[in-house]
Order: C-alpha cells, then structure tokens, then sequence
C-alpha cells in the first residue's frame, strides 16, 4: 500500500465513524510517514507497520465537547477586539512617527545639498559665508543618514511588535478551540547578525560624522563672525540689537 | 504478512491488553521530558510489539482526557513539530496509575507462581 492509498484509506474510515479532526489525525499519520521516509523506509513497509486503516479509525473516539468550545471561542473572539483595537491605534500612530521620522531625513538631505550647492530659495536659510554653510551641510547629510538608519530600525522593531500581536492573536484562538499553540515571539526585531552589524557601524560612523562636522562648523563661524553668539553677529532670527 | 485464522485472534487479543499498559507507557515517557508523535510511536515500538499506528489514538484520547497538551515547536528547516506535555491532571493520573498497576502486576506474578508450584 502506498502512502497515498493509506491516507485516503484512514480518511474514509474516519469520515464512516463520523470523526471531527480527521485532518489533524490525517496530518500525524502523514508525518509519521515522513520521518519513516527519511530514515529510508519504502511506502510499503511503513504502511503494513502502521497497521490497517480500518482497524487504526475505529480506535479514535470523538470528543463530546464541541459546545462548551464554541461559548468559549465567542467570549475569545470579544477580548481579542476589545484588545486590538486600542492596539492597532498605536500601531498606526506609530507608524506615523515613522513617516514623521522619514520626512526629516528627506528635509535633512534637502539643506544639505542646499547648503553645498549654495543654493537658498525664497531666503529661507539665514545668511552665512558659504565655508561655514557648507561644513553645516555636511554634518546634516550625517543626521539624515543617521535618522535613516533610526528609521530602518524602528521600522524593524514596529514589524515585530505587530508579529508578536498577530501570534499571541494566532495562539489565544488556538486555545480557545483547543487547537496547540505556538511558542510566543520575541519582542526585539531578528535581525541577521551582518544587518545589526552594518546599521550600528552606520549610526556610530554617522553620529561622529555629524558631531564633528557640526563643532567645527560653529568654530569655523565663530571665528569668520569674530564673536561666539555668531547668530548674533549675522542677525539671523530677526534680532539685530546685538552689537 | 499472512496468519491463519488463529494467529490473527491471538494478535488481536495481544493488542487489546497490551493497548491497556500503553497508555501508562505513552505517561511515564511524557514524565521524562515533552516529545513529538513520531517519538513516542518509535519509542513504544522499540519496546512492545505492537503496530506502529496504535499510538495515536491514545494520544488524542489522552488528550481529550485532559492529561497532555499540545503546543507546537518551529524546528528549523521543516513545518512547526506538535509536541505533547504531561498536564498536571496527567502526573497526578499517572502516578496513582502506576501504582495500581504495579500492584495489579505483583498479584497476577503470585498468582501465576503459585499455578507453577502446584502442577509441580
């Protein structure tokens, strides 16, 4: 007997004897076949050790708790929405600070390249030598990589939060109609080994990058201005009494 | 595999007490530690004779019963592995059933002793 002609064997017999689960019973025998298989069985061999399909089904019993499951999956059903709901307003509000978070970086890139270039629409950026422009430029292009990478990984994180949320989902339905469960998630993102290694060389690169960009971007104007509040000096922020 | 009418009765009448002991079998192995179906049905047919796929019904009627549990384990590389526990409703019933049938077993040792020392 094939493993196939096995399994539509079992089926039929258990579908006779009006068995509920006959595809959670179908699906051990199936499994049984495959470790066998592996271990270099043939078909034959472990369906005559297995025993006779007929003789197999008529050992299941049914179990007389079909009611009691329903009343219980039906209150189940009720926490679970009572819980998603608020959970998925935080969800949603978080991934909005991940839009948020994108934005700035794009705002970021966009001074930057203004800043390099020498370009200055609408005089939206304040006056300043262009040296002193350009050394600020560069350490906003690391922040904008910085925030990316801060986006990269919260995004990660939210992904896992929102797994963990559809298993403990998976698993309290589970439960309810006495089905197993799975083992629950881990809430930090799995992220390969390299990708943690690359995104945390990336901020600390970055982080330093913009710090020290950023110094001696004000040393630099400190010095071009000659006076420490340089802001001052340049009368940005509408404040000219200054001097 | 071919037995003659009375072989068959014979096995037949084998399975239906051994079935009874294979129950406290499937417990005693779900005391040691949790295993997958496969395990038990290798475990128990290393050691009584008995057709590989008796042991899943007494599973799912020890389940149904209340004494294990069932959770599912990701193993690498392949589908998620059911796994069966001993419930606590398991242990206390497997320790009272050891009990009983060790005995039970003592007993029909005498008995079956004594039969020995009379048709000697």
């Amino acid at each position: 007997m094939t493993k196939t002609e096995f399994l539509t064997l079992l089926e039929n017999e258990l579908r006779k004897n009006d068995i509920t689960d006959a595809k959670d019973i179908l699906s051990e025998y199936e499994e049984h076949f495959a470790f066998k298989l592996a271990d270099g069985y043939s078909e034959a061999e472990i369906a005559a050790k297995l025993g006779k399909p007929s003789e197999l089904a008529a050992q299941f019993e049914n179990e007389p708790k079909q009611e009691k499951n329903g009343g219980r999956k039906f209150t189940t059903v009720i926490g679970l929405i009572f819980t998603d709901l608020p959970a998925s307003i935080v969800f949603a509000l978080l991934w909005v600070w991940e839009i948020v978070m994108g934005a700035a970086a794009a705002a970021f890139t966009g001074l930057a390249g203004c800043l390099i270039l020498g370009l200055n629409f609408y005089s939206i950026i304040p006056a300043m030598p262009y040296w002193c422009g350009a050394i600020f430029g560069l350490s906003f292009i690391a922040l904008a990589f910085l925030t990316v990478v801060g986006c990269i990984w919260f995004a990660a994180y939210l992904r896992q939060l929102m797994r963990v949320c559809s298993r403990f989902n998976h698993n309290a339905m589970a439960a309810a109609s006495g089905k197993p469960v799975l083992p629950p998630l881990p809430a930090n993102p799995q992220l390969a080994l390299k990708t943690r290694r690359v995104l945390r060389g990336f901020a600390l690169w970055s982080l330093t990058a913009f710090a020290v960009c950023f110094v001696l971007g004000m040393i630099v104007s400190m010095l071009s201005a000659h006076a420490l509040p340089f802001w001052h000096a340049w009368g940005w922020f509408g404040y000219t009494g200054w001097n | 595999m071919i037995y003659t009418g009375n072989r068959k009765r014979r096995a037949y009448v084998n399975t239906q007490y051994k079935k009874g002991v294979l129950e406290l079998c499937v417990l005693s192995l779900l005391k040691k530690r949790d295993c997958y179906g496969y395990e038990i049905s290798e475990y128990l047919s290393d050691h009584i004779d008995i057709a590989d796929g008796t042991v899943y019904p007494i599973l799912r009627k020890l389940k149904s019963d209340g004494l294990l549990t069932t959770y599912l384990q990701e193993e690498s590389g392949g589908p998620p592995r059911k796994y069966y526990s001993l419930s606590d409703l398991g242990k206390e019933t497997y320790e009272k059933d050891k009990a009983e049938y060790l005995s039970f077993a003592k007993t029909i040792e005498t008995l079956l002793e004594d039969d020995e020392h009379d048709e000697n």
